[in-house]
């Protein structure tokens, strides 16, 4: 039973990140339409630059905070600069343009910062290891009802669902969420109505980076090194929780990861024989390809009818 | 658009040019072999491999329509095919090109069918999670007595490791010479730069055969088919396509052709793995992607471009991680950069490419070109001179015929 436990709690936290990139594919996904091949790239750019930060001595907190920043300033820019003009052309192109940034962005991590992964003493780190955002010393663990469970991933969790409700109060409460909506839900109508749809847009893409960083250096925290291909898998896992919670719903997105973290953690802890640590992507895999073949919008996504 | 010469296609001019350009393409083919090492014949094995995976994409991707991140899977398939049969079950690398074919194929057709309910980028998600697979499945443990596990194939048989599949071999030593009907054009195989003309010319081989049948696809009654599936799905099938049975087809082709070049990996690294061979992982999913988009989406020579400028640069460049390595003028420009600067190019080079030029290279030539010599088309179905006055109309349709 300790063990069951323990496994919910780490899917739990793993599932965090996962919900984390699946809303910024949702919040993207909702204002434009597109799906962002970047994303997980885009977040393991500000998780290198917090790398950075803690480098120059910066404690963690104020880094996420910059790190945040750099990753809305990168949205922002890639979509006003990128994916606001070709749009025009063919969603093709949008496609082959958020690969492509993909592409740069991977090369631009190992340009600056060397394609070994981080910290390492070799290339003169002064930290020990990725900075982890909760205490995570072998001894910081919480025991309710006799359960050992870490610190570190109640934390990552209960940051998620904090994120999540502010994120609530951002759609429903306030003007900007209301524009956000609306453009959502109608491009063309928001725009007669006096919306600013591409300074919607342009935040839409921004604040996707932004909780994309978050999710980036939290993965890097559980891995305690950040490397070249660490959001490879992790983009895939968000995605599918976005297909399994429905691209156009960023509660579900956030439940779908959840889901997605606790059936890979139990899947490989509880047939370690078939599935393990090395099968454990067909998870997603498997998700993937049954929710699009059976119910295509998702759990809570919109169903969408086709026009000709 | 003014252009400095006009000529008839079909003319003595424009079989002039023809045959200028089918005899540089052939001296550039026969002068890789002959007049350059082991190195570079080993480069060109590298972007000929590249040429016919862009090739067998470009018709599912360029001509079809269907976006797919995961031909390196398929490609995956055709390497372990010809590892699996070669080093367990001691086969000629020859029959293993058709086994591959056919099981890549099926492959293809089973994916095929979610993807016509599966559309645009979620086919792409879908390919791009299969591409992450497929690697793990490889190296999966269950399947260990199959494919080798992590360390991959070959596993039982070191003679086979030294050798490099010992292509053609008969019994399971090593083959010494390559006779055709007697004639040996290759001299002893056991030198490294004779191996390497043989499997440049096996590479070769499998290019030209990806070509045709790209090129057999796209010009018949099937091509059709596939360009109005792209352009517009739900028309095409009002117009009576049968779009399931065209996709099947297209995925089936396009992923059996991309196990060829599979093939070729396989023999020419020795040994399949995916840490052995890039192309079998993501990585080389979305490379096939680039080159093919660089050289140009929907054009049968797209790829081939795509493939040769891919190479040369990424072989050009590929040193420059180290500063004393890059030529002194652009030392600034890419000095502080830890990892070589191809995958940054080629990056930028795509997402300018969908701006400007999003048919490629080889539609930026078609745009220009007729500026120095302009093609003027053969009129469709026009033989003799009755068919004079339709001659007038059909001389602006100047697609298609360009092919």
């Amino acid at each position: 039973m300790e063990l069951f436990f323990q496994r919910l709690v780490d899917g739990l936290s793993q599932g965090s990140v996962y919900s984390l990139i699946a809303l910024g594919l949702v919040i993207i996904y909702r204002g434009t339409g597109h799906l962002n091949f970047a994303q997980g790239e885009m977040a393991l750019f500000s998780a290198y630059c917090v790398y950075q930060f803690g480098e120059w001595g910066i404690p963690i907190w104020p880094a996420l905070g910059l790190g945040m920043i750099v990753g809305f300033v990168l949205g922002a820019v890639a979509e006003v600069t990128l994916v606001r003009p070709i749009s025009k052309k063919s969603p093709f192109a949008v496609f082959v343009v958020t690969l492509g940034l993909f592409t740069f962005l991977n090369w631009l991590d190992g340009a600056i910062w060397g394609n070994q992964q981080l910290p390492n003493s070799g290339v003169g780190s002064k930290q020990q290891r990725y900075p982890s955002l909760f205490p995570n010393d072998p001894d910081d663990v919480w025991q309710p009802f006799g359960v050992a469970i870490r610190i570190e991933r109640v934390g990552i969790f209960v940051l998620v669902l904090v994120i999540t409700a502010l994120l609530f109060l951002l759609f429903n409460k306030t003007k900007f969420g209301l524009a956000m909506r609306a453009v959502a839900s109608n491009t063309e109508s928001a725009k007669l109505a006096g919306i600013r749809t591409n300074t919607v847009l342009m935040v839409s893409w921004g604040l996707a980076a932004a909780i994309g960083a978050v999710g980036g250096v939290v993965m890097a925290g559980l891995n305690s090194n950040v490397n070249l291909g660490l959001m490879f898998t992790v983009f895939i896992y968000g995605s599918a929780a976005a297909t399994l919670g429905g691209f156009d719903s960023p509660g579900g997105a956030v439940l779908g990861g959840l889901i997605i973290g606790v059936i890979e953690n139990m899947a490989s802890g509880y047939a370690q024989e078939w599935i393990g640590q090395d099968m454990k992507l067909s998870v997603a895999f498997v998700v993937i390809l049954t929710v699009l073949l059976v119910k295509p919008s998702g759990l809570f996504g919109t169903a969408k009818v086709e026009r000709v | 658009m003014k252009s400095m010469f006009s000529i008839r296609e079909g003319g003595a001019a424009s079989w002039a040019l023809r045959l200028v350009a089918a005899a540089i393409v052939t001296a550039a083919v026969l002068w890789i072999p002959t007049s350059t090492g082991a190195g570079s014949i080993q480069t060109a094995i590298e972007a000929l491999v590249l040429m016919s995976a862009a090739m067998s994409l470009n018709i599912l991707l360029g001509y079809t329509g269907q976006i797919s991140i995961g031909h390196s899977a398929f490609l995956g398939m055709g390497a372990y095919t010809t590892g699996i049969l070669v080093s367990s079950y001691g086969w000629s690398p020859w029959l293993t090109f058709p086994v591959a074919f056919i099981l890549s194929f099926t492959l293809g057709v089973i994916v095929s069918f979610p993807a016509s309910r599966i559309k645009g980028v979620y086919l792409a998600l879908v390919t791009l999670s299969l591409a992450l697979v497929f690697p793990q499945v490889v190296t999966w443990k269950k399947l260990s007595w199959l494919t080798g596990g992590g360390s991959g194939l070959p596993t039982k048989d070191a003679v086979i490791a030294d050798t490099g599949f010992n292509i053609g071999a008969e019994a399971r030593g090593q083959m010494q010479f390559f006779k055709i009907f007697g004639w040996d054009p290759f001299g002893d195989l056991r030198k490294p730069d004779n191996k390497a003309a043989f499997w440049y010319w096996i590479a070769i081989g499998v290019v030209v055969i990806v070509y045709l049948v790209a090129r057999g696809m796209v010009k018949s009654r099937v091509g059709r088919s596939m360009v109005a599936i792209r352009d517009n799905e739900t028309a095409a099938a009002v117009m009576g396509v049968n779009v399931v049975r065209t996709k099947a087809l297209v995925f089936g082709i396009s992923a059996g052709l991309c196990a060829l070049p599979g093939c070729v990996t396989a023999i020419k690294t020795g040994g399949v793995s995916p840490e052995g061979i890039q192309s079998i992982t993501v990585r080389g999913a979305i490379t096939f992607l680039i080159v093919m988009v660089v050289g140009g989406a929907g054009s049968l020579w797209g790829p081939i471009v795509g493939g040769a400028v891919y190479v040369f640069v990424t072989d050009k460049t590929g040193a420059w991680s180290d500063d004393d390595s890059i030529p002194a003028l652009l030392r600034p420009l890419f000095g502080w950069a830890k990892v070589p600067p191809s995958d940054g190019i080629f990056a930028i080079l795509l997402i300018v490419l969908m701006f400007v030029a999003p048919r490629g290279l080889v539609g930026v030539w078609r745009q220009y070109s007729p500026r120095v010599v302009r093609v003027i088309p053969r009129p469709a179905g026009a033989v003799g001179p009755a068919t004079m006055a339709t001659v007038a109309m059909s001389t602006t349709d100047s697609e298609g015929e360009h092919e």
